[in-house]
C-alpha cells in the first residue's frame, strides 16, 4: 500500500512547490474562494480515487481499511477539504451500502464510484442533531416506490453530489425501528419536488459544500431501500463503527502537517538572537505535540485493525476513538500555535497553511457525531466490561495482529459488524500483561499506573445501574468515560510498543515514543503522573530530537516513522 | 463628541448599541471590512475619554472602569474592541513618560476622536523589541526615522503612532527612543503604508504596516529621553497586558451566553439540554472558569493603582492566564455546540465561530503566552524571596480587592521595570484563611487551604529555578502554576474584602456572589489545574457536592444569560456609582 500512497503523493506533487497547481498555495487560494480545488479533484478523478472505496470483491481497490487510511492520509495531509468534500462524503455513503445493501445495490454503488460519481449522506436535521431517533424527515411507501418529505440541513455535498444515502422516518412509532435508509443513485436537482436550500457557510472546511434541501414528496424507486424497512438505525450504527474508527485516523494527517509547518518555522524564526528552535519551551512544545500525535495514532491504528480482527469490540472502540482523537489533535494544534506565535494567525506568508488546517480541524470534533454524543454512547457499554472483562481472569480473545500496524489483515467483512454490547476489551487487557512484565523500565511503570486507573474505573462502572448510564447520567459518569478513553489510548500505545519488540530491548530509543505519549496521556487524568519532572524533561528533549531527525529525513512523523 | 458618560451608563449604552449590531458585525467580518461606523458610534458615546487621564482632561481614573468598558465591547465583538482599545495602547506610554505638553496634545487628539497605534513590532523580530532595526537619527532639530513596523494594529487607520526606534546603533536596553508621530505632519512621500494583513480572526481590523524612509519628526516628538523608549514600552505593557484580560473575559462571557441560550432552547429526547446533568456540569464549570479569569483581571487592574510597583509580575500573569482559560472554555463550549460553533451565518449570526477565531489572537498579540511566562520566570527569584518572608503591601492588596473602595488616580511614575517586592496578592493570601474558616463551610475551607498551601509550594519551587536566558519547560510549567495561584489569591481576597458589602446589597442580593458559591467554583477550577506532584493532592468531594455547586451556578447563569450586561456581576454596576458619587 505504501506504493498506492506514494503514487498519490507523486500525482499531487510537492505541496510546498509554489507553482504546483495542487500545492498549498493553490489550496489556500481555493479556500479563500470557498471552493474545492478543481485541479486536485480532477487529478484524483484521473487516478479513479473513488475505486479506493470499493472492495476488491466488487472490482475496486479496497483490501484493508488500514490501506485505505494510508491512501486517505495523503489527501488529509494536504487539504482536509479534499478529505471531507471529495473523498469522505462518498466514503461514508459507500460504507452504508457495503454494510446494508443487497448484492445488486452494492454492485450499482461500485459501478457508480468507479465512474467517479460522488455521494452525500444525509442524516442531519438541525433541530435533532445527534439524536437520530428523533429525525422527522419522512419516507412514505406508495405503489411506485417511496416519497420523501422533509428537510435535511448542513449535509456535506448535498446539492453538489450525484447521489446520496438518506435517513428517513418510515414509522410513527418512537424508538429504534422506525427509520430506514435509502440509496438514491441519482438525484434530480431540477425536480420541482426538490428545493435545494442555500449553502451553509462555515469558518472551517470552507471549500466543502454544506447544503440543505427540502424534499416535497420527492419520488424514489422501491429498490432504493437499503435492507428492510425499520432497519435504518441498525445499518447506520453498524456503518458508523467503520467510519467513526477510521475517519479520525485520516484527520490525524492534517495535524501532522501542522507539526511539519511548525518545525520549518521554528528553524527559520529567530528570537533574542538565536533560532527559536534553540529555546527549551519550543523544543518541549514540539515534543508534546508529537507525543499527542503518536498517542492518537496508536489508538487509531488499533481501532482500525480491530474492525477486521475483532468486529465484536468495534462498538466500543469506534466511539472511543471519535471522542478522544479530535481532542488530542486540537491540543496538538493549540500547542503548536504557541510556537508559531503571530504566524499561526496570518492567512498569508510561509505558515499560512497553519491557520487553514487549524480551522479545518475544528469541525472534526462534531462532524459525524459530536464528542459528547460519542461519550454518551460509551456509557451503557462500560458496566458490563467492568463486571466481566477489565482486569478479570477471563482470557481476552486472541490479539494476534491487533497491535501490529502493517501486518497482513483478513479481508474486511462489513456484514460481520454487530450491535451487541461487547463482552471483552482486548485492548485494555494488554495493560495488565505489560505491567506484570518483570524488570521493565518506564513503560512498565506507566502500564501499572494505567492499570490501577482501570481498576478504579472498574469499581466505578461495576456499581452502576442501567439508569445511571443514560443521557441523564451524572457528570461524574461522563467524566469516568473520558478517563476510560485515556486508559484505552494508553493500552493501545503499550500494545503496539510491546509487539514491536519493546520491553525486550529497552533502550531509550525503543521506549521513547511510548513513554512520551503515555506521559501526555497521564496528564489527562486526575492525580499524580508517574514520571518525574526530570524524566519528563529528558523524554521531551529526546523526542524533539527524534522528531526533527525524522522530519529532515522526510520520514512520517507518526508511528510509521518510529524506530 | 457628546458629553462623556458615567462609566456604568456608558457600559450599558455599549451593550445596547453593540447588542443590536450583531448582524452587521457578522457581515463586516465576512467582508473583512473595518467596523468604521461602529467605532465612530463608540466615539460618540464618549468612550475615548476613558483612554485619557483626568489630569489631562479625560475621564480615566480607574483601570477597573476601563476593564469593564473593554469587557462590555468584547462581549459583543472582538474586532470592535481590539480596534477601539488600540488607541489606549498607543497612548499609554505618553501618560507614563511624556511631557505635560505632549500629554496635553495627545489628550486633545484622542478626545477629538483620533486613532492611535503602537508601532513596536518589526518583520522577523516579533516580541523581541530590542532587535528592532528602525532607526531614529538626530537631524536638524529633530530625528530622521528609517525602517519598517509590521504587523501593527491601526498602522494605516491610525492618525498618530507611538514608534519605538533605535537611537543608539548598539541598541540595548538604553538604546531605543519612543516617538509620538503625527502622520499628518510628515513630509509627503517619507512614509509608505504597507497593506493590510489577512488574518484568521479580527478580519476587519487594520493590521497593517508602515515604512519610514527618511521621515523627519520634530524633537518634540520624542517621548521621554532618547534612551528611555524601551523602559517606557515595558511599563506601558504592564498596563495593557493586564487590561487585555478584559477582552478574554468579555469573549468568554459572550460564548457562555450563546451556549446557555442554546442549552435552554434546544431539546433532546423531549427535555431541554440544560436540564441534563452533564450539560449543567459543563456550564457550571465554564462559568466558574470565567469567574476565575474575572477575579484575577479585576484584582490586577485595580492593583495598577495600589500595587503599582508590582505590575511587572501582575501583567505577565494575566496576559498568560486569561487567554489560556478563555481558550479552554471556548474549546469545551464549541464541542458542545457542534455544527453551530462552525457555521458563519446560522445560530445568532455565526457569532460563536467568529469570537473563537477572534479570540485566538489574544494569546499571541501584545506579548504571547510563552513571552509572558518568560517574563515571569525572570522574576521567579524576587517573587519566591518575597513570598518566603511574607513580604506584602497589605494596604495595597486591600485597596486592590475591596471593590467599593475608591481608587486613587493612577500613579504613572511609580511603575517599575521589575517588582522588587514580588507579588503581594499571592504573598498575603494566607491572611484570608481566618475569614474563610469563620464561614463554617468545610468544603470551601479545604479548597482554600489547598490553594494557599499550593502557593507556598509553587513559590518554593520557583525559588529553586536558576536564572537562565533560555529557561526550561519545567520553568514554563511552574509559571503556569503560579498564574493559577495568583487567580486563587485574587478570588480569596475579593471574597474576603467584599463579603460584608455584598450581603443584601444590589446587585448581589439573591445572586451566588452574595454567598460563598462563586468562590467554591473558582477554587475548584484552580484545584483541578494544579499539579499534585508539586502541590499535593487536591481535596476530593462527593459527586453530590459538585452537582449542588453546578446546579446553583447554572440556575443563576440561565437568568443572567437572558439579560444584557455582565454575565457575572462582581458588581461593576452600582458599586462604582457609590464609590464615585
Amino acid at each position: 500500500m505504501a506504493d498506492r500512497a506514494s503514487a498519490l503523493e507523486a500525482l499531487l506533487g510537492d505541496a510546498w512547490q509554489e507553482t504546483n497547481p495542487t500545492g498549498f498555495r493553490a489550496l489556500l487560494a481555493a479556500d479563500e474562494r470557498e471552493e474545492q480545488l478543481a485541479a486536485a479533484t480532477d487529478a484524483l478523478d484521473g487516478f479513479a480515487f473513488h475505486r479506493e472505496l470499493v472492495p476488491t470483491s466488487l472490482g475496486g481497490r479496497l483490501d484493508s481499511l488500514e490501506e485505505l487510511v494510508a491512501a486517505m492520509r495523503v489527501l488529509w495531509r494536504r487539504d482536509p477539504c479534499l478529505g471531507v468534500g471529495y473523498a469522505g462524503s462518498s466514503y461514508l455513503a459507500a460504507v452504508h451500502v457495503w454494510a446494508g445493501g443487497d448484492e445488486r445495490q452494492r454492485r450499482a454503488m461500485a459501478d457508480a464510484l468507479s465512474a467517479n460519481r460522488r455521494f452525500a449522506t444525509a442524516y442531519n436535521e438541525l433541530d435533532h442533531g445527534n439524536d437520530l431517533t428523533a429525525a422527522a424527515f419522512r419516507a412514505t411507501s406508495g405503489p411506485d416506490g417511496w416519497e420523501l418529505k422533509g428537510r435535511k440541513d448542513v449535509v456535506t455535498n448535498l446539492g453538489a453530489s450525484d447521489g446520496m444515502v438518506l435517513f428517513a422516518r418510515t414509522s410513527d412509532r418512537p424508538g429504534s425501528r422506525s427509520h430506514s435508509l435509502f440509496l438514491l443513485r441519482e438525484l434530480d436537482l431540477t425536480s420541482a419536488r426538490l428545493r435545494p436550500g442555500p449553502r451553509y457557510r462555515s469558518s472551517g472546511l470552507r471549500g466543502v459544500h454544506l447544503g440543505g434541501a427540502e424534499f416535497l414528496d420527492y419520488p424514489v424507486p422501491a429498490d432504493a431501500l437499503l435492507g428492510a424497512p425499520g432497519q435504518g438505525l441498525e445499518i447506520g450504527l453498524r456503518s458508523f463503527q467503520v467510519t467513526r474508527a477510521t475517519l479520525p485516523a485520516m484527520f490525524l494527517a492534517t495535524a501532522e502537517t501542522g507539526l511539519r509547518i511548525t518545525l520549518v518555522a521554528a528553524e527559520e524564526r529567530r528570537l533574542y538572537g538565536a533560532p527559536i528552535v534553540a529555546l527549551p519551551y519550543v523544543r518541549a512544545s514540539i515534543a508534546r505535540a508529537a507525543a499527542d500525535l503518536l498517542a492518537a495514532d496508536a489508538l487509531c491504528a488499533v481501532a482500525v485493525r480491530a474492525l477486521h480482527l475483532l468486529p465484536a469490540e468495534a462498538p466500543l472502540l469506534a466511539p472511543a476513538v471519535k471522542y478522544l482523537v479530535p481532542r488530542l489533535l486540537k491540543d496538538v494544534v493549540d500547542t503548536l500555535r504557541m510556537v508559531l506565535g503571530a504566524q499561526s494567525y496570518l492567512r498569508e506568508g510561509p505558515a499560512a497553511v497553519f491557520q487553514k488546517l487549524a480551522r479545518d480541524l475544528a469541525p472534526i470534533a462534531f462532524m459525524h457525531a459530536s464528542r459528547t454524543a460519542c461519550q454518551a454512547g460509551l456509557l451503557p457499554l462500560l458496566p458490563r466490561l467492568a463486571r466481566h472483562s477489565w482486569l478479570g481472569t477471563d482470557p481476552a480473545p486472541g490479539e494476534a495482529g491487533l497491535f501490529q500496524p502493517g501486518a497482513p489483515l483478513p479481508p474486511m467483512d462489513f456484514t460481520a459488524l454487530g450491535l451487541g454490547i461487547p463482552r471483552t476489551d482486548t485492548v485494555a487487557a494488554t495493560l495488565a500483561a505489560v505491567a506484570e512484565q518483570p524488570g521493565g523500565g518506564l513503560p512498565t511503570r506507566f502500564a501499572a499506573y494505567f492499570r490501577d486507573e482501570l481498576a478504579r474505573l472498574r469499581d466505578h462502572f461495576a456499581s452502576l445501574a442501567p439508569q445511571d448510564t443514560t443521557i441523564n447520567a451524572s457528570a461524574a459518569v461522563f467524566e469516568a468515560a473520558h478517563r476510560y478513553t485515556v486508559v484505552l489510548a494508553a493500552a493501545a500505545c503499550l500494545g503496539v510498543w510491546r509487539h514491536a519488540g519493546g520491553g525486550t530491548a529497552s533502550g531509550l530509543g525503543e521506549d521513547l515514543w511510548v513513554s512520551a505519549a503515555l506521559d501526555r496521556l497521564a496528564a489527562r487524568l486526575p492525580g499524580r503522573r508517574p514520571a518525574t519532572a526530570e524524566e519528563r524533561a529528558g523524554l521531551e528533549e529526546a523526542l524533539f530530537r527524534q522528531t526533527v531527525d525524522l522530519h529532515h529525513a522526510g520520514r512520517p512523523l507518526d508511528l510509521a516513522g518510529r524506530p | 463628541m457628546a458629553e462623556p458618560q458615567n462609566a456604568t451608563v456608558l457600559a450599558e449604552e455599549i451593550d445596547a448599541f453593540l447588542g443590536r449590531a450583531a448582524p452587521t458585525l457578522a457581515e463586516l467580518d465576512r467582508d473583512a471590512a473595518y467596523p468604521l461606523e461602529q467605532l465612530a458610534r463608540l466615539d460618540g458615546l464618549g468612550l475615548p475619554a476613558y483612554y485619557v487621564p483626568r489630569e489631562h482632561g479625560g475621564r480615566l481614573e480607574s483601570h477597573h472602569e476601563l476593564f469593564e468598558l473593554w469587557r462590555a465591547m468584547s462581549r459583543h465583538d472582538l474586532s470592535v474592541s481590539v480596534a477601539h482599545a488600540k488607541t489606549y495602547l498607543g497612548s499609554v506610554c505618553v501618560w507614563i513618560a511624556g511631557s505635560p505638553e505632549q500629554a496635553r496634545g495627545l489628550a486633545g487628539a484622542v478626545l477629538g476622536g483620533s486613532r492611535v497605534g503602537w508601532a513596536l513590532t518589526e518583520p522577523g523580530h516579533g516580541a523581541d523589541l530590542l532587535a528592532g532595526e528602525l532607526t531614529a537619527v538626530p537631524e536638524e532639530g529633530g530625528y530622521r526615522l528609517d525602517g519598517t513596523k509590521w504587523p501593527i494594529n491601526n498602522a494605516t487607520r491610525g492618525d498618530l503612532l507611538t514608534v519605538l526606534a533605535r537611537t543608539d546603533e548598539r541598541g540595548g536596553g538604553r538604546g531605543f527612543g519612543l516617538f509620538l508621530v503625527d502622520k499628518a505632519e510628515l513630509a509627503p512621500g517619507s512614509t509608505t503604508q504597507l497593506r493590510k494583513v489577512d488574518t484568521l480572526g479580527i478580519r476587519g481590523v487594520d493590521i497593517s504596516g508602515i515604512r519610514f524612509d527618511g521621515a523627519w519628526v520634530d524633537e518634540s516628538a520624542l517621548v521621554g529621553t532618547p534612551g528611555g523608549g524601551a523602559e517606557a514600552v515595558l511599563k506601558g505593557l504592564q498596563l495593557t497586558r493586564t487590561l487585555c484580560s478584559a477582552i478574554s473575559v468579555g469573549a468568554t462571557e459572550h460564548a457562555l451566553r450563546l451556549t446557555t441560550r442554546f442549552a435552554v432552547d434546544h431539546r433532546i429526547q423531549g427535555r431541554p439540554l440544560v436540564e441534563r446533568p452533564f450539560v449543567r456540569s459543563l456550564l457550571g464549570r465554564s462559568a466558574a472558569t470565567l469567574l476565575t479569569a474575572e477575579a484575577a483581571g479585576l484584582a490586577g487592574c485595580r492593583a495598577a493603582h495600589t500595587l503599582t510597583g508590582e505590575m511587572s509580575v501582575v501583567s505577565a500573569v494575566l496576559k498568560a492566564l486569561a487567554p489560556t482559560l478563555a481558550d479552554e472554555v471556548l474549546g469545551r463550549l464549541g464541542d458542545f455546540l457542534g455544527a453551530r460553533s462552525l457555521l458563519t451565518e446560522l445560530h445568532e449570526h455565526g457569532a460563536f465561530q467568529k469570537l473563537a477565531r477572534d479570540h485566538a489572537v489574544l494569546a499571541i498579540f501584545d506579548g504571547s503566552t510563552p513571552v509572558n511566562r518568560h517574563a515571569l520566570i525572570n522574576q521567579f527569584a524576587s517573587i519566591a524571596a518575597g513570598h518566603a518572608v511574607g513580604s506584602a503591601d497589605g494596604h495595597g492588596v486591600a485597596a486592590a480587592t475591596t471593590l467599593t473602595a475608591p481608587l486613587a488616580p493612577m500613579p504613572w511614575r511609580r511603575l517599575r521595570a521589575a517588582s522588587r517586592r514580588g507579588c503581594s496578592v499571592v504573598a498575603s493570601a494566607r491572611t484570608t484563611l481566618p475569614a474563610v474558616e469563620a464561614a463554617g463551610d468545610a468544603g470551601l475551607l479545604a479548597l482554600a487551604r489547598y490553594a494557599v498551601e499550593a502557593m507556598d509550594r509553587v513559590c518554593a519551587a520557583m525559588g529553586d529555578v536558576r536564572p537562565s536566558r533560555q529557561p526550561s519547560m519545567y520553568a514554563h510549567d511552574l509559571a503556569q502554576q503560579y498564574e493559577l495561584c495568583f487567580a486563587a489569591a485574587s478570588a480569596l481576597h475579593l471574597w474576603t474584602a467584599n463579603r460584608a458589602a455584598a450581603e443584601g446589597a444590589e446587585p448581589w442580593a439573591g445572586e451566588p456572589w452574595a454567598g460563598r458559591l462563586w468562590l467554591s467554583g473558582v477554587l475548584r477550577e484552580i484545584a483541578r489545574r494544579l499539579d499534585p506532584a508539586l502541590c499535593g493532592d487536591a481535596p476530593e468531594f462527593a459527586p453530590a457536592w459538585h452537582e449542588e455547586l453546578d446546579h446553583r451556578l447554572v440556575d443563576w447563569l440561565v437568568r443572567a444569560a437572558e439579560r444584557p450586561g455582565p454575565i457575572t456581576a462582581f458588581g461593576f454596576v452600582q458599586h462604582l456609582e457609590r464609590s464615585h458619587g
